[in-house]
């Protein structure tokens, strides 16, 4: 049987995001992928050497849609560690609150694009409905769905009255309900788990060895979660629970994930519970003193990692992005081999690619 | 219970397919239905023109350069905005110390013709 | 019967305008239901026609090299053997010639569109075309079977091929979906896999082979397509009415006309809450399922009535 390429190209109904598989198929099985990235390549890091530190926030924004609070909360911290400032902890809490409201939201979009991507259309519509009530609560707070340019240097600049706290309670608590509908959906479904289980798998050993970070890492066995290991933000003042799997494959991530979900519902109430009083922002100098410094935050997908060097003026002098999806993508050639051309669709969703975040 | 949750896991989407069918749809007839906004949703940008100096702190912090102040400084000044290159950020609204600039809740209407973005928000240009 | 008499039956009713009205209405009572089981409101109920009507309008492109007389062919033949299935099926209106053997040719009718759909992915070329075309053809050897060996069921418990003889021994020993019920599910199951829906959509998943054999076509053709597919719910669904359920009413009333359109929405929703529950089949899952367990069981039940 002589090979088949077919271009998982720029543009196709599979993908949220261009980029470029061309996979070698004999009869059904895929024998080679090549991988190319760099179609949504804007130029971040180059544009952020031309603006100053306090439009950076609204340019590190827009790197991705999915994650854009996170990419600003770490930029945020590794630009206040620089000035010296210490963010009040009121400030502190709502930054953490919409950190994990947007892992929420993050990880209900993943399971609505798996779920298109096997062909379970219901779980997808369910999945999105009920990322609604987040988006909603997003809304509440910042007054965007998805751009919501809550972070400022130097802490947040908005805050949450009574009303907003009923609505926040009331609307987790609905929340919960359904994402454990969700779960147990998934968990127990025989199609979902037909197409799901056994396919993508990777072991501990290839985990560490390409360095994976994230839910991919964790549902091969791997320990890792910054937000226990290396805390910032509110998490200092929280114990977390990090679910890890065994299994590596596609059903296992997708467990991981419900799992995060889940927890993230919990730390969400608990956060809404125990806001302190004061102001949220501190008032942050426009220049910033020379230094270098790595900030880490972590994403839906992982580990997200920042350098910013400042060489006494208003204006960066190097800014370093590395998104988790960059070392996660290395892993789908080794996923890809000896699998069925229609397992493709169920691995590369089943990573979570944000190639925006990756291209930058 | 076990046997029976293996039974549905063949059929485990069932119940809520019937149970959706006899509750209300969760999208809305946009736009027959209008839609709702936020307090702190992030419309047009606007000015109260009397309190208005010139002192150009959002032109400098705007992230997309939307803004821009002509003329000179002793009181004759023009704040144009552009609206095709703002991002309704609000950051203007941040900088502004003189409590200024604000955005309110309009929703910007989209135009063909490039002129209709071109707004000026101030004119003290003919002042004395 | 006089040959204005003979025109009305064969183009108004109960012949193609009836026909294409009840195709567009019980596509949109898919889409509705469907959009109903996952919370949403659907579409509007002209929105099948106005598809229709749009795709019409569209221009007509194909890949440089394609064989057009073929290309404007297909459509065109597949659509005609589905509008010539019906001609044996009525829907409780008046008795169609009816001979030994038609349930073979209304079943030979009806696969017709599905060889039609892997020589239309042939002809334009691609890679999503050919590829979604030898899917089709390896899900055709997969689901034809059980859905033959169930149907010919009926005919085994009523002693005859001619489909007049097998609603006649309905009449009499009441509906065969009692005793049959088990075969009529294995039916369902092949008619999904006939329509392509979920979970036997492999052919056309949009999120692999973008749209299968058909993603070449547009304009008149596509429409035409879509139609036919429709058309085939349609008439397929008509086929399991008669086979199973022609106890249930009797011929050339309208109390049994009302019986017999009610029985075919029951089975539309059937037909589309089963799509909305199930993920979509991988290829080798789909043959495996079929021939390990479909087959098998068919042929159980085939050989407890043979035995009864």
């Amino acid at each position: 049987m002589n090979k088949v390429v077919v271009p998982i190209g720029p543009q196709h109904p599979l993908l949220k995001e261009p980029m470029s598989f061309l996979i070698s198929l004999e009869g059904e099985q895929v024998v080679d992928s090549v991988l190319r990235l760099g179609y949504v390549h804007r130029g971040i890091e180059k544009l952020a050497q031309q603006r100053t530190y306090i439009q950076n926030v609204y340019l590190i924004e827009r790197i991705c849609g999915i994650c854009s609070h996170i990419h600003t909360t770490t930029y945020c911290q590794a630009v206040e560690t620089l000035l010296g400032l210490e963010v009040p902890k009121r400030g502190l809490y709502i930054r953490t609150l919409l950190c994990e409201l947007e892992r929420i939201h993050s990880h209900l979009l993943w399971l609505g694009v798996l779920s298109k991507n096997i062909g379970l259309d219901t779980i997808f519509m369910y999945a999105w409905r009920d990322r609604e009530i987040v988006l909603n609560l997003m809304e509440e707070i910042s007054g965007g769905r998805v751009s919501h340019a809550v972070n400022v240097i130097g802490g947040v600049r908005v805050d949450l009255d009574a009303m907003h706290i009923a609505t926040l309670q009331n609307g987790l608590a609905e929340l919960n309900d359904r994402v454990e509908e969700l779960t147990r959906s998934i968990e127990h479904d025989r199609s979902f788990a037909a197409r799901t289980r056994g396919i993508g798998k990777l072991t501990l050993e290839d985990v560490k060895r390409f360095c994976v970070v994230g839910p991919v890492a964790r549902a091969s066995g791997l320990n890792i979660d910054l937000r226990r290991d290396a805390p910032y933000g509110a998490y200092r003042d929280f114990e977390m629970e990090v679910p890890i799997m065994d299994q590596g494959d596609v059903w296992a991530r997708s467990m991981v994930r419900m799992y995060e979900t889940v927890q993230a519902i919990r730390l969400s109430r608990r956060i809404v519970e125990a806001l302190p009083e004061g102001a949220v922002s501190v008032k942050a100098p426009r220049k910033v003193p020379q230094g270098e410094i790595v900030s880490r935050a972590e994403a839906p997908r992982g580990e997200v990692f920042y350098y910013v060097r400042s060489d006494g003026t208003q204006v960066p002098a190097r800014l370093k992005v590395r998104t988790p999806t960059l070392t996660n993508l290395i892993t789908l050639s080794k996923q890809l081999k000896d699998v069925q051309m229609a397992d493709v669709s169920s691995v590369i969703a089943g990573v979570d690619l944000c190639i925006a975040c990756a291209d930058r | 219970m076990k046997t029976l949750m293996k039974l549905r896991s063949f059929f485990y989407l069932l119940p809520n397919i019937i149970t959706n069918i006899f509750s209300k749809p969760r999208t809305m007839n946009y736009p027959t239905e209008p839609a709702a906004v936020s307090v702190n949703f992030r419309g047009s940008v606007r000015v109260h023109s009397s309190n208005c100096v010139g002192c150009s702190l959002c032109v400098r912090d705007c992230p997309a350069f939307a803004l821009e102040l002509e003329g000179e400084t002793n009181g004759r000044f023009r704040l144009i905005h552009y609206r095709d290159r703002c991002t309704y950020c609000g950051q203007c609204e941040l900088s502004c110390r003189y409590k200024a600039l604000y955005l309110d809740h309009a929703y910007d209407e989209p135009s063909s013709d490039r002129r209709n973005f071109i707004i000026v928000l101030v004119d003290h240009m003919a002042e004395d | 019967m006089n040959v204005l008499q003979a025109m009305f039956q064969i183009f108004i009713f109960p012949g193609f305008v009836f026909l294409f009205v009840s195709a567009l209405f019980f596509h949109w009572l898919d889409r509705k239901l469907i959009a109903r089981f996952q919370g949403r409101i659907g579409p509007p109920w002209y929105q099948p026609l106005a598809d229709f009507l749009k795709l019409f309008a569209k221009e007509d492109v194909l890949p440089q090299g394609t064989n057009l007389l073929f290309a404007s062919l297909l459509p065109l033949v597949s659509f005609a053997s589905v509008l010539t299935a019906s001609f044996y099926l009525p829907v409780a209106v008046l008795t169609a010639p009816s001979f030994q053997g038609d349930l073979i040719v209304v079943l030979f009718l009806l696969s017709m569109p599905s060889l039609l759909y892997f020589l239309a992915g042939w002809i334009t070329g691609g890679v999503y075309s050919i590829l979604g075309g030898i899917r089709s053809l390896l899900q055709y050897f997969s689901y034809e079977i059980p859905f033959l060996l169930a149907v010919s069921g009926t005919a085994i418990a009523s002693g005859s091929w001619s489909l007049a003889d097998i609603r006649a021994a309905q009449l009499s020993s009441g509906a065969y979906i009692i005793p049959q019920w088990f075969g009529f599910l294995l039916a369902v199951s092949g008619l999904i896999g006939k329509l392509k829906r979920e979970p036997y959509d492999i052919p056309k998943a949009q999120s692999e082979m973008v749209a299968g054999p058909l993603t070449e076509f547009s304009g008149k053709k596509l429409g035409l397509w879509y139609l036919t597919n429709h058309l085939q719910t349609v008439v397929g669904l008509a086929f399991l009415v008669n086979v199973y359920f022609a106890g249930y009413w009797e011929m050339n009333t309208l109390g049994g006309f009302i019986i017999c359109y009610l029985l075919l929405i029951l089975l539309q929703c059937l037909l589309s809450a089963i799509s909305a529950i199930y993920a979509r089949l991988r290829i080798d899952q789909l043959i495996s399922l079929n021939w390990r367990v479909l087959i098998p069981l068919t042929l159980l039940h085939n050989l407890f009535l043979l035995l009864k």
